[in-house]
């Protein structure tokens, strides 16, 4: 079977090389418009993208090519939702892309967006003319690739970490074992690694490669000789690029992540699939790479130019992306074929498998761009059938790895190489058989294209108007990225048809406009942000995608769970492990629309999957994440072992820096794919909270980069929505970004506020509840009457309970809520604040400032009246007015009052004594100083008592005369007084702290 | 179009010779963008500016920092003449740090001019674009911005060397933007730098005058805030006695309005002519008050003007005027119980006083004027005791109601 599917491969390939050519030529006149216009060319995908709902996801990919290659991931990132928008445009593109594509092949513009478009066409093309046409395509991607890091990450990575990590892998074939514990992480790092790598050969060897790359195309593909032509153009157009612009270049380092990111998509894919992506992820970096080469052979030219010297294993690797190529070609032939024979899925996996052919080639092309095509391809290949495109993939990748594999041993290349061309086809064969098995993918596909096709009425209508907000083509890209992200979402989420999409707020646009930023690599770090916050949660998201959607997808799961090794050793295996590289496959599927999307998911996807790598278990954890980075130049230095020349630029201290930089760059994107966690299960929201916590920061530290103003970033799509249904909830300050299922929403929160303020229990208790609420609806944004309410209930519980800092809080909360309009006790609250600045502080300027906000109808209020008639009495130390205003002060005057009577009456009294001789009545005293009870007459002998007995813990002298009746003699006291120590004192100030107080009122 | 060109190439060659020559006062008014519309040749120059839309270009011969100034210059004098302040700010704001980066490299201090400008202009520039931007609904920030800019600019200034000279102008922007911003306490690290500093020498030759005399005004009203009205009284009569009165902005500046609550604080009145001179008529019931003891005028005169009065922070100072005038009419019916009885007149009955303070529409009891009596004496403004029993007061005979 092997050996035959090799044959057919081969044939394949050949016919796709064939077909190529001729594609073009028929594409060509439609390539002059696109030649014409480049930049335009964005435009055009745009439109594109308006035609078709789906292909909205893919154009938006595309135009993000002409834009930022990143930004395009970032639409890749949505590629769940963007997938299935891709396989429905996947038709239109396809047309369109042949025009594309002649227009690339055609004008040799150094830009990269005619690449794409070239990549789009050729994909597109492959589809109208057939499978076969799809391996073609995969041809022309693969020069494409070799152009952009891709293809230096397929051949360095081969060379390099392939001999490290592939050589493993290498294991593939033979050492499963290796394969399922690290193969697949260790792919996806070495991917990583690769693409870095790749890059650092791209700034200084894609010149040189790319013209080596175009001999070796020829050589390589004879099939593909008009192709490499067309490629030999189109590297000298990338060529053209990476000289043209730093930003290039940058890209390129950049694309290094993206190339990593490419890879890591992959790899990002087996995070995705949990069990998946891991396969996916080492499939599809060599897969990609092997594309790369076995179309563009270009791009292994690249490298085979560079490394030619070193590595012989070049050829091999041509070799063996040709023979991936004709692999693939009939691998995909094999596929519709059987799928054909089987059900309609085999359509999806035609289109899958030429899907696969045109995420291969834009991986080869561009990094970033290759990653957009990835995206597409993912989409693709959700949407057809996710198997076939999966296995195809999956051969694929386990061609370029064993093509790297065989180039990086020269003796085990050659060997490989031309076991490899052997073996490879057989494994296609493998996949071919495994289709069967990956028809629950294909299920899965189907259903995400079946989704795509349904796209029922309102979501266009949604889709309509957001498009509508953006004011340029950079907002159109980030738009259509991020909508495809709602949809796939959506769709995974199974709320595609349930949600209100009338109604459905739009996503908040990001402000920035990729088109400056795309060039730079900040730039698209930015665009990518969202599209890395989906990443961040790949592992989650896939898991949740795919969980809920099918349950034998669990299997699956576990197939790859157990089998994240095993997928990768099966991709060694690919003959022999077909279910699971069905399995795979889909996941790859998913992987790829993954890493497609954005070169920096890919990046992050390659540290995901790097991180199962290292730690398989945490496959899902976040965290393991920012380990990987780190693990990922441990890895870097390894293979600049194996590759001093050509890794020797990518391991310099300084583009390790600047990796890691960009890396971060993509954990602030990430944190702009948690925004879309609202939308998403709770699941997956959780973890993007959990990234969106720890990325924020990220994000304000990367400003610098791209110079993005805090205004810029968009906190409205942090804001949580919460899922708790429960009314009593204690308070816990958050560590983290908060969980929508532990944070209630608003008609919770206003039952939780009818609980507490009709609660019996005492103060703390109510605290602490009000606390949370006010907690949640901080959270959830919510400003409004609720929360006024919230905050005066609070505030009174506290001023009651003599809780002033608990208080001050809510004032100032108050204060800020009232000056936005929102209504209350306004009144109320500014008589109590007064109060309180007049109580608590002997601030001036702080009286004047409050006193001078008041307004005209304030200050007629009888609340507020009193308070600054206190205010009066105080300044002018009146102790009269000051007590009778006490006793009849209006609401909780009372309560703020209570805390300066103490003051007051001893100012009083010195006061008296100083004034009054020869002495005063007690009685008097304690009617002007508020002892007395409120009776008029007030004289009762409570109150006199107590003031006698105020006084003299205040040092007054007090004396009896003739008729009993207590006085105070002023000229003593005027000497001897003194304010006693607080008898609830405490060392820290607090009284409220005092371990007895507190436990008291702890007490029910 | 030309024209245009030429224009702004003049103003290109003109700003990098200044520049380059380091000749500071030429460079001054090339930096005033807020004088755009009175200055002729800014405004020729902003006119280029809109006709020559690629004068981006003329920028290519200057080199890396200066460009970085002038094309935020240029940005900034362009926004400013089509009326777009926010945008003439932030573009003036760039341009002023990398000027200022420029400056801290500087030996000499020849560019104290033109920074003293530019810390005019970016004071200026953000009052327009804070009030630009309240009338479309945000918030107004820049200003505040303006002030981090400005501390910024102390710093470069309050180390050692000649520049030393200049902080004291920029604190003066900095008052002024904090008195506005309502920030009054941010002042008090500046004025403990100065003062250490001891940059404010009185009659320094090397400081212009009217620098000092806004120092001393905005120094004598934080000390009007904090009620040493000793202190304030001392600053703002240098100030008021310095500041030249010829312009017309410095009679709204006058010190006077501060000056008047603080020596009515002291007990000093000011003559009617002053009052009237200087149209300070809010004062006019308060002096009247004091003068005859009527509470009632000081109340209504606070009532009329509180708004006033609690924008420039005097109210609560005036408000303490009660108490003067409490002694002025416990005065009053001294004087007149003098002359009605010289041998009774120290014992004031408490009947008496209610009587006059409800003759004056005042509604108190006994127990308030009472207290009033005792806070009296208490705060030394009459000497004597308060008889409980009888609700006399006594007075001193020798000098009851010191001064």
């Amino acid at each position: 079977m092997e050996l035959e599917s090799n044959s057919l491969e081969k044939e394949q390939v050949k016919g796709a090389g064939q077909g190529q050519p001729s594609p073009y030529a028929s594409a060509t006149p439609g390539h002059q418009p696109w030649t014409l216009t480049p930049g335009s060319a964005g435009v055009e995908w745009n439109s594109y993208r308006t035609d078709n709902g789906s292909v909205e996801n893919g154009i938006p990919s595309i135009s993000s090519y002409h834009d930022d290659q990143q930004t395009k991931n970032t639409a890749a990132f949505q590629d769940g939702r963007n997938v299935v928008s891709y396989a429905s445009s996947v038709g239109a593109n396809t047309s369109h892309d042949y025009s594309a594509y002649i227009t690339n092949q055609n004008s040799t513009d150094p830009y990269p967006y005619q690449y794409q478009s070239q990549y789009y066409g050729y994909q597109h093309s492959s589809n109208d003319s057939s499978h076969q046409q799809v391996g073609v395509v995969q041809n022309t991607g693969a020069p494409y690739q070799p152009l952009s890091s891709f293809q230096n990450a397929s051949s360095y990575v081969g060379p390099t970490s392939y001999s490290s990590t592939y050589y493993n892998p290498g294991d593939y074939q033979t050492t499963a074992g290796y394969q399922p514990a690290a193969a697949g992480y260790q792919s996806s790092d070495y991917n990583n690694q690769t693409n870095l790598w790749n890059d650092g050969n791209y700034v200084p060897h894609q010149y040189s490669n790319y013209s080596l790359p175009d001999a070796n195309a020829g050589q390589c593909s004879s099939t593909a000789t008009v192709d490499a032509a067309h490629y030999q153009q189109q590297y000298g157009q990338w060529a053209g690029y990476y000289s043209q612009t730093a930003s290039d270049v940058m890209c390129a380092p950049g694309t290094e992540h993206v190339a990593l990111t490419s890879v890591s998509a992959e790899s990002s894919v087996p995070d995705f699939n949990p069990g998946y992506p891991v396969v996916n992820s080492q499939p599809p970096p060599p897969g990609t790479t092997s594309w790369g080469r076995d179309t563009t052979s270009s791009g292994f030219p690249s490298l085979q130019g560079k490394d030619v010297a070193g590595y012989s294993q070049n050829s091999n690797w041509q070799n063996g992306p040709l023979v991936f190529a004709k692999q693939h070609g009939s691998q995909a032939p094999l596929h519709f074929q059987q799928t054909l024979g089987s059900t309609p899925p085999s359509y999806a996996n035609m289109e899958e498998q030429q899907k696969m052919a045109h995420a291969q080639g834009s991986h080869v092309r561009f990094p970033s761009s290759n990653q957009v095509p990835q995206n597409f391809r993912p989409a693709l290949n959700p949407l057809p059938t996710l198997e076939a495109l999966r296995a195809s993939k999956i051969q694929i990748p386990t061609n370029p790895r064993i093509a790297t594999n065989l180039a990086l041993s020269i003796p085990k290349m050659d060997k490989e190489s031309s076991a490899r061309d052997a073996a490879s086809t057989p494994a296609y064969i493998n996949v071919s058989s495994s289709k069967p098995s990956s028809k629950l993918s294909s299920h899965d596909s189907a259903e995400s294209l079946t989704k795509q096709d349904f796209f029922p009425p309102s979501i266009r209508a949604y889709v309509e108007r957001s498009f509508a907000r953006c004011r340029d083509d950079a907002q159109r890209l980030s738009n259509q990225n991020l909508l495809k992200e709602i949809i796939t979402k959506a769709s995974t989420d199974g709320t595609l048809f349930t949600l209100d999409w009338d109604t459905e707020p739009l996503f908040p646009l990001p402000t920035t406009s990729f088109d400056a930023r795309n060039k730079g690599s900040p730039q698209t770090s930015v665009s990518l942000s969202p599209l890395h916050k989906l990443r961040r949660s790949p592992s989650r998201r896939t898991k949740s995608r795919w969980e809920p959607v099918v349950e034998e997808k669990v299997v699956d799961k576990v197939a790859h769970l157990t089998h994240v090794s095993v997928d990768n050793t099966s991709f060694n295996r690919f003959r022999t492990e077909k279910v699971s590289d069905v399995a795979r496959y889909e996941s790859k599927g998913n992987g790829w629309n993954n890493t497609k999307f954005v070169s920096s998911q890919q990046t992050s996807s390659n540290r995901n999957v790097q991180r199962p790598a290292k730690k398989p278990r945490f496959s899902d954890s976040d965290a393991v994440q920012n380990g990987s980075v780190s693990s990922d130049s441990d890895k870097d230095q390894d293979l600049t072992k194996y590759h001093s020349s050509a890794i020797s630029l990518a391991n310099s201290p300084e583009e390790r820096k600047k990796r890691e930089h960009r890396s971060k760059r993509f954990e602030k994107g990430q944190e702009r794919l948690a925004e879309q966690k609202n939308y998403q299960p709770k699941a997956l929201r959780q973890g993007g909270g959990r990234n969106r916590r720890s990325n924020i920061p990220l994000i304000l530290k990367n400003e610098d980069g791209p110079k993005r103003a805090v205004e810029d970033i968009d906190w409205d799509s942090f804001t949580v929505k919460g899922t708790c249904q429960e009314i009593e909830k204690r308070y816990l300050r958050l560590t983290s970004a908060p969980d929508p299922s532990t944070v209630r929403p608003e008609d919770v929160l206003e039952k939780a506020l009818a609980m507490v303020q009709s609660t019996s229990k005492n103060y703390l208790y109510k605290c602490d509840q009000l606390k949370s609420i006010r907690q949640d609806l901080t959270v959830q944004r919510i400003r409004n009457e609720l929360t006024v309410k919230v905050y005066e209930t609070h505030a009174r519980f506290a001023l009651e309970a003599g809780d002033m800092p608990e208080y001050n809080q809510c004032q100032s909360q108050l204060k800020t809520l009232y000056a936005e309009g929102i209504k209350g006790c306004n009144f109320e609250f500014s008589a109590y604040n007064l109060l309180c600045v007049i109580l608590h502080s002997s601030n001036n300027r702080e009286l004047l400032s409050s006193m001078g906000r008041l307004s005209p109808e304030a200050k007629r209020d009888e609340t507020v009246k009193h308070a600054l008639q206190v205010r009066s009495a105080v300044t002018s130390g009146n102790y009269v007015l000051f007590f009778r205003l006490y006793k009849k002060a209006p609401n909780l005057s009372t309560c703020i009052m209570d805390l300066h009577v103490e003051k007051m009456r001893y100012e009083a009294v010195k006061c008296m004594s100083k004034s009054y001789r020869p002495t005063v009545p007690v009685a008097f005293v304690a009617q002007v100083l508020g002892f007395s009870s409120e009776d008029a007459d007030g004289k009762d002998a409570g109150g006199v008592e107590d003031c006698a007995e105020w006084l003299r813990a205040h040092g007054a002298t007090i004396t009896v005369d003739g008729n009993g009746e207590m006085l105070l003699d002023s000229k003593v006291t005027s000497s001897g007084l003194y304010m006693p120590e607080p008898e609830d004192a405490v060392a820290h100030g607090d009284s409220n702290l005092a371990v007895d107080d507190f436990l008291a009122r702890a007490a029910p | 179009m030309g024209d245009a060109h030429r224009r702004v190439g003049d103003f290109v060659r003109l700003f990098s010779d200044a520049f380059y020559s380091q000749e500071g006062s030429s460079l001054s008014p090339l930096l005033s963008v807020s004088s755009s519309s009175t200055s002729p040749f800014l405004l020729s120059v902003a006119d280029g500016l809109a006709a020559f839309q690629d004068w981006g270009r003329l920028l290519k011969q200057v080199d890396g920092q200066l460009e970085d100034i002038l094309s935020h210059l240029l940005r900034a004098v362009q926004s400013f003449r089509a009326g777009r302040f926010m945008d003439a700010y932030i573009a003036f704001e760039k341009s002023a740090n990398a000027f200022l980066q420029e400056f801290r490299n500087w030996e000499s201090a020849w560019a104290l001019q033109p920074l003293y400008t530019i810390a005019y202009e970016i004071r200026v520039l953000a009052e327009k674009a804070d009030w630009e931007l309240g009338s479309l609904g945000k918030n107004p920030e820049k200003l505040k911005g303006a002030g981090s800019y400005l501390m910024k600019v102390f710093g470069a200034l309050a180390s050692k060397g000649p520049k030393r000279v200049g902080a004291l102008h920029v604190t003066c922007q900095l008052f002024k933007i904090y008195f506005k911003l309502g920030t009054v306490h941010l002042c008090r690290s500046i004025i403990r730098s100065i003062e250490t500093a001891r940059i404010l020498i009185l009659k320094n030759k090397l400081i212009k005058p009217s620098f000092q005399v806004t120092y001393m005004y905005y120094t004598g009203r934080l000390e009007v805030y904090n009620e040493n009205f000793l202190a304030a009284e001392q600053k703002l009569m240098y100030a008021l006695s310095h500041c030249n009165f010829r312009r017309e902005a410095n009679i709204s500046f006058s010190p006077l309005s501060y000056l008047i609550p603080v020596k009515l604080s002291l007990g000093i009145l000011p003559t009617e002519f002053l009052i009237e001179k200087y149209n300070l008529v809010e004062y006019t019931r308060v002096v009247q008050a004091l003068k005859r003891g009527d509470i009632r005028l000081l109340r209504g005169a606070l009532l009329e003007h509180e708004n006033r009065f609690l924008k420039s922070g005097v109210y609560l100072v005036l408000e303490k005027l009660e108490l003067q005038v409490y002694q002025r009419l416990m005065k009053k019916i001294y004087m007149l119980q003098r002359l009605k009885d010289p041998s009774k007149a120290h014992q004031v009955k408490m009947e008496v006083v209610v009587k006059a303070l409800k003759w004056l529409e005042m509604d108190v009891d006994i127990d308030e004027v009472e207290c009033i009596m005792a806070i009296l004496i208490y705060k030394n403004l009459m000497k004597g005791y308060f008889a409980h029993k009888s609700k006399v007061v006594v007075l001193s005979k020798q000098d009851p109601f010191p001064s």
